[in-house]
């Protein structure tokens, strides 16, 4: 159980071959119809109650995956003082039932020698689990069950409480954390991006007096026609289908309406600084506000392209920054996919505290260089060879082609959007990465977060 | 799972697995080739490659700790003759694939899986670092520098979970090379230069020293040409450090680090006299996985103290080495050991609860040990054990890496071995097995917390002050009753052997 965006950044970080977005995209190569890139063949079905149910079979010898996502996550935490509250929800969906109290729950996956958990994001929670083939059923009871008939009482809510103060605790020593939290609450000022999945440690703190809400949470959110149920693995999707009615069509339909409020303009640059009582390399993120994901959006896509050409392992300014001059051990690029308006971000951990401000003039120019002059081709083709390739070899377990297919549905609300995500890559050209660069990367779009080491009492 | 042997029918006839593959050179010097692992199908499109070493941190010489760690650096992100790093990058980038070199304690593999379309590709690339690494200096200089830094800016001050299982490692093995971290010490370090890890790479990646291992969709011919290409490296048969008995704890034997902490990060641990190379080992696994099974609900230490009071986010056991697989729950491959530990892992803690939760996990082992298992409990965990090992090799890469170090155990993959041991286990075997090897009396303790938290937890340690817990929040009654009894639990901390030591210093020399 766990809060997935600060991990996400961590791994975009430190594995700078990985700098483009979670979910990789890719192009076809140019001509003709664009090739597919989901190497299986997906069935989608939607349920009488709302829930769509996405079967993708695979050749993963007796084993299969079964994902719940819910779409909810933090973006959904619009009341003042309950940040977090998405992801503290995760954990109390392990509770138990009537039918399985937590105890019967642990057993039953203990029989079945599943590995099963779940993670929270901005945008949405999945509830995973991995196991036999031949325990599906039993896989489909007990899940479903929970998602109709969670039931807990208030000192396990309690308890749990204490378990996500633990997991606030053990993030902490890790800068990426901090940084993290100060750079949303620095370039959001209503939207509730403004706040990380794991929530103002005051609204934490205050959880353990909060057990009327997280009612109504379960009611606002966790309702079949806000969620849906991927199978991936070793399975025949017609078997799975009946399952999935037999057990999840008693769940009832509902779920609420969410209006998100979205910022208006930035309207000048925003600076923030973390005194770090640690020892560490300084360092430097800057951030511009960008538009949500759109599958069709070639903009989007650019900017996707524009991360991996800019800032990856193979740019210019990697082998200037880290490779040539040294002064940068760790830079990246990340454009990750949100419902709703978010960040591009650079980061660069710098060697030199004196060199901070080289660094940060070295990622402006290159910047500006974009807007002003289109890649080459041959570069723009690297790089959607790259994604593409990046992207298959995702594809290698049922839990890893699970989540791939439950994130993009998540986003969009059905499985197409892979496709046609990938289809809108045709389209990235050296120009129209030009173009997104120099509309997006002003100084009056930008926040910036600093952080560096200083002791006490300094 | 498919079997590996309805996957490799010419391996099926050897035994464990292991075939050598002979290339023109093997034939030249009349050696049986290079021992490889070849796990192959075809339907895959993704083909792995893991080329293993068989030199770690325990290779490092005196003075130079960190130089195995290093050199691996070196052949990950020092380009080839050839290519320089960055036109190595260049063209691997189209292919999204890496040549990753792990360096652990007692080997290094150089990894890396790429799509079949690209095999050619990657390999000429692959080929060129096994076989003609660049160790240029300028490299050198940016990856001693990013190992150092490493050490001082991430596992002393922004690691604190790792920083405390490295201290306890240095505790346990206090002299001996598996205490201190496979990066080395900062003295280390800075002492090792270019031509250290020149000849370093010289006497220890040689044609005698190495084994290939191949999964996936490769051509058949592949594996013919990575076997004959390896016998092209430096001959040579190094001489392996010698790995000494740890000394066993006397009482609890506690380190606290001190840095600036919200928590205190836990670890606990002894010396185990068993690895996958003995029969006890398994009986153990299961008993391990009952008290404490890395991130999952099963164990006893998870239900007691993170379900049932709400200390933490975590708190596991373990009978081996583990380090868990980036992306998913599962132990990582390729990190063999000739020792191992058991150890637990209680996650932070609020510094008020360290001594409780510190007393509440070794009185749940002392339980495990006073009473064993009962035979549904038992029933219970081997079942999942059976179904649940099965998905730790999902990947072709991990199915071949789990293939590898059951040789190096002289065993059969972990799974396999679990596969055929588990059905016919006893819960006699497993209780039996637990009073050889377990007890709650003798363990090394690491914590890492604050200044000001470290020195009232050392006085109550040390004096065996009682620790009673208070909660903010409701608690069951039975839960507040079994407080009581954790509360003075006795630990018989050697006040002599207490240390406090601030994290700057940790590994310096």
């Amino acid at each position: 159980m766990t809060v997935r965006s600060p991990l996400v950044w961590l791994a975009l970080s430190v594995l700078a071959a990985f700098a483009v977005p979670l979910i990789a995209k890719e192009s076809a190569r140019g001509g003709g119809a664009p090739r597919r890139v989901f190497p299986f063949a997906a069935t989608e079905s939607v349920l009488d109650n709302g829930l769509r149910v996405v079967v993708v079979p695979m050749d993963s010898p007796g084993i299969v995956a079964h994902y719940v996502v819910v779409r909810a996550g933090s973006r959904n935490e619009v009341e003042p003082g309950l940040s977090g509250f998405a992801h503290f929800f995760e954990h109390m969906m392990f509770r138990g039932t009537e039918r399985f109290p937590s105890d019967k729950y642990n057993d039953v996956l203990k029989r079945l020698g599943a590995d099963s958990n779940a993670f929270t994001t901005d945008d949405w929670t999945c509830y995973h689990v991995v196991a036999a083939s031949s325990a599906l059923e039993t896989l489909m009871d007990l899940e479903s069950d929970r998602f109709m008939h969670l039931e807990y009482a208030v000192e396990a809510f309690q308890k749990e409480a204490g378990a996500v103060l633990g997991e606030y605790n053990k993030n902490f020593s890790v800068p990426f954390m901090s940084i993290h939290e100060k750079l949303r609450e620095t370039a959001f000022d209503r939207h509730t991006y403004r706040h990380t999945t794991m929530g103002f440690l005051k609204d934490i703190e205050d959880m353990p007096n909060q057990y009327d809400y997280s009612l109504k949470f379960f009611e606002r959110w966790y309702r079949p026609d806000n969620s849906v149920l991927v199978v991936a693995g070793d399975v025949e999707p017609g078997r799975a289908l009946d399952l999935a009615r037999k057990y999840y069509s008693p769940w009832k339909k509902g779920a609420a309406s969410l209006t998100t409020t979205v910022d208006g303009p930035q309207g000048g640059e925003r600076k923030a600084h973390i005194a770090w009582r640690n020892p560490t390399l300084p360092y430097l993120v800057l951030s511009w506000r960008v538009p949500a994901f759109r599958p069709d959006s070639v903009e989007d896509r650019s900017l996707d392209v524009l991360a991996a050409a800019a800032f990856s392992e193979t740019s210019p300014l990697y082998k200037d920054l880290v490779l040539d001059k040294q002064w940068v051990d760790m830079l990246s690029a990340s454009h990750e996919e949100r419902r709703d308006p978010y960040l591009f971000t650079v980061m660069a951990r710098v060697k030199d505290p004196a060199k901070v401000g080289a660094v940060r003039e070295a990622i402006e120019a290159t910047l500006r260089a974009l807007g002003r002059k289109s890649l080459p081709a041959t570069r723009i083709a690297a790089v959607k060879s790259n994604i593409r390739y990046a992207f298959l070899a995702g594809m290698d377990t049922p839990g890893r082609v699970a989540e791939t297919v439950g994130g993009f549905v998540q986003l969009t609300g059905d499985v197409s959007s892979i496709e046609k995500t990938y289809a809108t890559f045709e389209e990235v050209t050296g120009e129209r990465v030009r173009d997104v660069a120099a509309r997006f990367f002003k100084p009056e779009n930008r926040t910036e977060v600093t952080l560096a080491y200083e002791k006490e009492g300094k | 799972m498919i079997k590996l042997t309805h996957l490799i029918p010419a391996v099926a006839f050897l035994a464990a697995g292991c075939i050598a593959v002979g290339g023109k050179g093997a034939a030249a010097a009349g050696a049986a080739g290079v021992p490889a692992s070849l796990v192959p199908s075809k339907d895959n499109p993704l083909v792995a490659v893991r080329v293993l070493f068989h030199v770690g941190s325990v290779d490092d010489p005196r003075g130079k700790e960190g130089l195995a760690d290093l050199a691996a650096a070196m052949l990950a992100e020092g380009g080839s003759r050839k290519l320089t790093y960055s036109q190595l990058l260049d063209a691997l980038f189209p292919m999204a694939a890496s040549i990753g070199v792990r360096a652990d304690r007692e080997v290094t593999v150089v990894y890396g899986t790429v799509h079949r379309d690209n095999l050619a590709g990657y390999y000429a690339l692959l080929r060129q670092v096994l076989l003609t690494p660049r160790f240029d200096a300028a490299d050198f200089e940016r990856l001693r520098a990013d190992q150092l830094n490493d050490l001082t800016t991430r596992l002393r001050a922004a690691d604190d979970e790792n920083l405390g299982k490295e201290a306890l490692a240095a505790a346990m093995y206090a002299g001996q090379p598996y205490g201190r971290p496979v990066s080395g010490t900062v003295a280390g370090l800075r002492s090792i230069k270019l031509d250290d890890v020149k000849s370093f790479w010289a006497g220890h990646y040689t044609r005698d020293n190495v084994e290939l291992g191949l999964a996936g969709g490769y051509p058949e011919s592949f594996a013919r040409e990575v076997a004959a290409d390896l016998t092209k490296l430096p001959e040579g048969t190094p001489k392996r450090a010698e790995i000494p008995v740890p000394r066993a704890p006397e009482g609890i034997e506690a380190t606290i680090v001190t840095k600036p902490a919200r928590a205190a990060a836990i670890s606990i641990g002894f010396p185990l006299a068993v690895t996958r190379s003995d029969d006890d080992f398994y009986p153990l696994m299961v008993a391990n996985s009952f008290l404490g099974e890395h991130r999952t609900f099963n164990g006893r230490l998870m239900n007691a103290m993170r379900a049932e009071r709400g200390l933490n986010y975590g708190d596991y056991s373990y009978v081996e080495s583990f380090l868990q697989e980036g992306g998913s729950t599962f132990p990582r491959p390729n990190t063999p050991r000739r020792r191992q530990a058991f150890t637990i892992w209680i996650r932070p803690v609020s510094p008020k609860t360290a001594h409780f939760a510190i007393r509440q996990a070794m009185r749940e082992l002392d339980r495990l040990v006073r009473e064993g298992m009962t035979k549904a409990d038992f029933e219970a965990t081997r079942d999942f054990l059976l179904s649940y090992s099965r998905l730790f090799t999902q990947t072709a890469s991990r199915r071949l890496g789990y293939e590898m170090d059951g040789k190096f155990y002289g065993k059969g993959s972990l799974v396999d071995e679990l596969r055929k041991r588990l059905p016919a286990m006893t819960v006699e075997q497993v209780n039996a097995a637990i009073r050889r090897h377990l007890q709650a009396k003798n363990a090394y303790l690491a914590v890492v917390t604050d200044e000001a938290a470290a020195k009232g937890l050392a006085e109550a340690l040390a004096s065996n002050a009682p620790s009673p817990i208070e909660y903010a929040t409701a608690t069951k009654p039975e839960v507040l009753e079994e407080d009581k009894a954790i509360a003075v639990f006795q630990l018989q901390v050697d006040r002599d052997r207490l240390r406090i030591v601030p994290a700057s210093e940790m590994f310096e020399k």
